[in-house]
């Protein structure tokens, strides 16, 4: 298990996918990843495009590892915002309402476990 | 010519051709406003209610009732509603006694600030006409409002920026990452998370010609004299900005008026959704108030802490239009607003619309309807329809509400 800080961002590629079809294979591909440095993907002891649980207080998804094309970023993971990713982020900021979408912490572990559907995450918000 | 209502440059340089009223081929569009049009043959949504398909009038109905038996509706979203149609969002939340919600853009800390003159800020085209240096700071517009760059920012001729770009144009990017923009401009200066503010204060310490205490020093003295010999500088101020500034406000205010010392520096909050800026100016200009505004007391009432958290755990039925905040706030929200009745009113299916107990289908604006909107600049776009639809846009969807409550 690894300890790491993530930031999201925005990716057009993505939010063409998710014009085309939000349920669709391509836009969880292209949702469900987190960026990592190769140092932590060692740590982790995984490769490319092995699947992780990444958890914290707010919540829980299995996603798939990627390596960094931005690297070296130890400690630091980046994720394109989306429901998967919103799924770690915690409550807005009381005073100026800003949800930390840019910053927050998370446990990155290996897992066997696909990787989490959307259907899954609407059906976590229903329960 | 048409305009597309993609991201809020509206770029109105769009050529449409037309086969038997439909869309054959297009010309201009980036590669998010191409998405964007496409969308209006994917996913699309129909009446619903209750999970069953239903007709337009008892969507109408069943929404107006919701509506009725709520003591504390939340009426949310806006940013992709024309300006026409949040005229009659904010009536009926007058109307309602309801909390009206933006979708809660960040870019509201500095858009207050613009709004009141208390930030400098110019139009687009002074930027297109005037900067020789434009800077991205937590913004990537190559993703987010693809061509920024091209019509404004970076590459075209304006009236006192004759010569190409590379003469006379210097793009920076201040980021935590490499981010597409950042592999277009000359200089990228990479924040460690939440380093803005150690970022600010280093650079006035530049500016007056000290040594700053922290950061790469090199790099920090060099922005310095990059920015001292700029005429017309524009910053493009990101969420990544915004985010990480919070309560910090104050210190980017001080910090941009020493920089207007030097040279006019203007700031531009990269407002993501096409009438974003349009929602929040109405606003303000009806209830003297951004972003968020409640009526339930009758008259309009702003309180600074209340976070769409709040809004969200505190409503009794929800009214989402032109918006998925199921998808797109952090889960703990995503979830309170998933107990409530919902009622969404998308032209296209979501996990909101997918949760929603009453789903009414619209129009896509700047497709199958007309309207006006305000760009991230706050210059009005008007926009007419490019196909014809039985599709209703919002503010006629907002009315047959209104009429049925």
């Amino acid at each position: 298990m690894v300890e790491l800080k993530i930031v999201t961002f925005r990716d057009i590629f993505q939010y063409e996918a998710q014009r085309k079809g939000r349920y669709s294979e391509e836009y969880k591909k292209l949702s469900a990843q987190i960026m990592l440095d190769n140092e932590d993907l060692e740590k982790l002891g995984i490769k490319e495009g092995g699947r992780v649980v990444v958890k914290n207080g707010n919540g829980s998804v299995v996603v798939a590892a990627r390596l960094s094309d931005d690297e070296p970023h130890p400690g630091l993971a980046f994720m394109i915002e989306s429901p998967w990713s919103n799924q770690l982020v915690g409550d807005p900021a009381e005073k100026t309402c800003i949800p930390e979408l840019k910053n927050f912490s998370a446990e990155v572990e290996p897992t066997e476990e696909p990787v989490t559907e959307i259907g899954e995450l609407l059906a976590m918000m229903k329960a | 010519m048409s305009v597309c209502t993609g991201c809020s440059l509206l770029c109105e340089d769009i050529e449409v051709e037309l086969k038997n009223g439909a869309i054959t081929q297009t010309k201009n569009l980036c590669r998010k406003g191409q998405a964007h049009f496409q969308s209006l043959s994917t996913e699309r949504t129909s009446p619903i209610v209750d999970g069953e398909q239903a007709s337009m009038e008892e969507a109408f109905s069943r929404a107006a009732k919701i509506l009725e038996e709520s003591k504390r509706p939340l009426l949310y979203g806006w940013s992709s509603s024309s300006s026409e149609a949040q005229r009659v969002g904010v009536d009926l939340a007058r109307r309602l006694g309801a909390t009206l919600y933006g979708t809660p853009s960040s870019q509201g800390l500095l858009l207050e600030r613009v709004l009141a003159g208390r930030l400098p800020t110019c139009t687009l085209d002074d930027v297109r006409n005037l900067a020789d240096l434009s800077l991205f700071w937590g913004s990537d517009p190559s993703n987010s409002h693809p061509r920024l760059l091209s019509r404004f920012a970076y590459y075209p001729r304006g009236e006192k920026r004759q010569k190409s770009y590379e003469e006379e144009r210097t793009c920076v990017v201040v980021d935590v990452r490499k981010s597409a923009t950042a592999t277009l401009c000359q200089h990228l200066i990479r924040l460690p998370p939440r380093g803005d503010t150690e970022f600010i204060s280093a650079l006035a310490a530049v500016l007056e010609g000290k040594i700053p205490r922290t950061g790469d020093k090199k790099r920090m003295i060099e922005l310095g004299t990059l920015l001292r010999k700029t005429e017309f500088g524009a910053i493009f101020c990101g969420d990544g900005l915004v985010c990480s500034l919070k309560e910090e406000a104050d210190l980017f205010q001080s910090l941009i008026e020493q920089l207007n010392n030097i040279a006019p520096f203007r700031v531009l909050p990269m407002v993501g959704h096409y009438n974003s800026r349009g929602f929040n100016q109405l606003l303000l200009e009806q209830t003297g108030f951004l972003n968020r505004v409640s009526f339930q007391e009758g008259q309009a009432q702003h309180s600074q802490e209340q976070s769409i958290m709040e809004a969200a755990r505190s409503c009794d039925a929800a009214l989402v239009i032109g918006s998925d905040p199921l998808s797109s706030l952090p889960f703990s929200v995503a979830r309170a607003l998933a107990k409530v009745p919902l009622i969404a009113i998308d032209p296209r299916r979501s996990l909101t619309t997918d949760a929603a107990r009453v789903v009414i289908p619209s129009a896509m604006y700047g497709l199958e309807a007309g309207g006006s909107a305000l760009r991230m600049d706050g210059v009005k776009v008007e926009f007419q329809l490019i196909v014809e639809s039985n599709l209703m846009p919002d503010a006629e969807i907002l009315k047959r509400i209104g009429e049925a409550v």
